[in-house]
């Protein structure tokens, strides 16, 4: 085994570089390898991407491991996995990171049995220390902090929550190592039909600034006349409370909460929301939270930033506009 | 078909306390089936239905895990095997895909797991994935609809964060589903009662063979407390809402 760090490289929007995601991997992955002695390599499975994992070597990167292959254009375990397994299992590094998306946490776990190692889910730290690689998760809706080591189990499996670490910076100049490997023989028993944009989907987990609305709102029109024009204001992405959700107000694609998504944003407002715990497990992470309830005793104000007591009906207008004028 | 359904118990409530071994304090909360398990319990009752054959509750926890597998009886699952030993309480889910492996070798002809995406308590989401690649079966995760099973292919729809995807893989396979897929039903007080005393068939760790939790934990402390808030005060709304507008612009978060 090596002391190296390996980052599963995602692609930006556009294409031509590595996702937000992989900029923080590559910050972190840049810091544990230094400390550690070791190299930071990416590894990119897909088709047509080397152009754009190549781009990692301006983010820290000291070599790009490619996989470009026909049979990688649409994301399988057993393509995915079973190309990744046999690239690791020659290098050794000690410790794998990947991003928290669903097909990274389908990915992650399986390399994790193929690699007869473990894994960890949504870390938000990550610490090597005298050769003991510990990382930090959230568990039972963040009430409980767990610290989890990997005893002998090499090379370690990670993925790791969105906005843990800072991204990598741009250098440029600076490139990596690429070096294309060719597909290693698999077989692949899953076929990839069709992918359909998903109806009303609402990308929650990548909002900077989220505004979720709860049953203090009174009604589905309420909800829609003042929370959508808020989030617009702010520029952000808007949410809902599982029981605004369940009464049918909202789809459940908006929902914030244990049974929802779980979010970390810069700025949380949550606007009629009292703050059960369900609630809480999903948005607690944030980190500046503002609570406007017309209840003062209500439990979202134990974990706001700021607060606001009043009928929600008559603030998000006021708030709406304030921002309008500011913007100006 | 035999399709076998991995279930979990959990707190319904997550304010769960920590004992000084590390493990979770969970007195005084009623205890659950987890709600993505719930939704996996319905579809392979609803599957069993269509096809016949058996569908088997597996879960791995104590003794006093039965009360919420004999609700998935209640349901209208056919069978249970609970399996239960000290040796598992420190299982990470690594090690308990595995052990969950080697019981599902066990049983006769199975062809299909569904589990939900996650538990709400660990909430790690890997349990299906890794119990897939230990079986050396297929896998499909975050499945928000089954579309077909028929000749030893499955077609299913996975519900990614913007995409749809639709695909086909072959059985043998792991499913994880999500919330949504269905409406779990509720038993009917007749099969509860049918149920109620059902011996729990159980396996321990001299069954199963010995199984290694590739990560421990090392630590486990509540969240560190939010600092304290504050309220913003004013003469009237406008007044409150103008503060609060200033205050987000000075800490640069707007």
């Amino acid at each position: 085994m090596s002391n190296d760090i390996w980052v599963i490289f995602e692609k930006n929007p556009a294409g031509d570089g590595p996702a937000a995601i992989t900029r923080e991997l590559l910050g972190k992955g840049r810091a544990l390898a230094d400390a550690a002695g070791g190299e930071l390599a990416v590894l990119a499975l897909g088709a047509g991407i080397s152009g754009a994992a190549a781009v990692c070597g301006a983010y820290g990167a000291d070599t790009v491991y490619v996989v470009d292959d026909p049979q990688l254009a649409s994301y399988t375990t057993d393509g995915f996995v079973g190309a990744a397994a046999v690239v690791i299992e020659q290098h050794q590094p000690q410790l794998v990171l990947a991003g928290p998306s669903f097909q990274m946490r389908d990915f992650a776990a399986a390399l994790a049995v193929d690699l007869r190692s473990g894994v960890v889910s949504d870390a938000n730290n990550i610490t090597i220390e005298g050769g003991t690689i510990s990382a930090v998760r959230g568990s039972h809706g963040g009430n409980v902090i767990n610290t989890v080591t990997f005893t002998d189990a090499r090379p370690a499996v990670i993925t790791v929550r969105k906005q843990s670490f800072a991204e990598a910076a741009r250098s440029e100049g600076r490139s990596a190592e690429i070096v294309a490997v060719p597909m290693p023989a698999v077989t692949i028993r899953t076929t990839v039909r069709s992918v359909a944009p998903r109806q009303g989907s609402v990308n929650l987990a990548d909002a900077a600034i989220i505004v979720s609305g709860g049953r203090g709102l009174g009604s589905s029109e309420n909800y829609y006349k003042l929370v959508p024009a808020l989030a617009e204001a702010m520029g952000a992405a808007y949410g809902a409370s599982r029981a605004v959700v369940d009464a049918g107000w909202v789809p459940y694609d908006h929902q914030v909460g244990q049974t929802g998504k779980t979010v970390t944003p810069k700025l949380y407002v949550a606007a009629g929301i009292s703050g059960a715990i369900q609630h809480l497990a999903g948005m607690r992470g944030s980190r500046t939270i503002v609570a406007i309830n017309k209840d003062p005793d209500a439990a979202i104000f134990r974990v706001a930033t700021y607060g606001l007591v009043g009928d929600v009906n008559e603030l998000l207008p006021l708030l709406t506009q304030e921002l309008k004028n500011r913007a100006g | 078909m035999h399709i076998v359904v991995c279930m979990k118990q959990v707190p319904q409530q997550n304010s769960v306390k920590i004992n000084t071994d590390m493990s979770i304090d969970a007195s005084g909360i009623d205890q659950i089936m987890s709600l993505f398990d719930e939704y996996a319990v319905e579809e392979g009752i609803v599957w069993h239905e269509k096809l016949g054959g058996k569908v088997t509750i597996l879960s791995i926890g104590a003794p006093a895990w039965a009360e919420q597998m004999r609700r998935a009886l209640a349901m209208g699952a056919t069978d249970a095997l609970l399996l239960s030993d000290p040796a598992f309480a420190t299982l990470d889910s690594v090690g308990a895909a595995r052990v969950a492996a080697a019981a599902i070798q066990k049983l006769d002809a199975v062809e299909l797991v569904i589990c939900g995406r996650n538990s709400t308590d660990d909430e790690t989401g890997t349990f299906g994935p890794a119990l897939a690649r230990a079986l050396g079966w297929a896998q499909l995760t975050y499945v928000g609809k089954i579309a077909a099973i028929d000749g030893g292919t499955i077609v299913a729809e996975r519900h990614l964060e913007e995409t749809v995807e639709t695909v086909e893989t072959k059985l043998p396979a792991v499913l994880t589903v999500i919330k949504g897929i269905n409406e779990p039903r509720y038993p009917s007080l007749l099969r509860i009662r049918k149920v109620a005393k059902a011996e729990i068939p159980t396996m321990s760790a001299a069954d199963l063979g010995a199984v290694v939790s590739p990560t421990a934990l090392a630590g486990r402390v509540p969240p560190p407390p939010r600092p304290q808030g504050e309220m913003i005060a004013g003469a009237d709304n406008a007044a409150k809402v103008k503060a609060l507008v200033q205050k987000l612009a000075d800490a640069q978060v707007i």
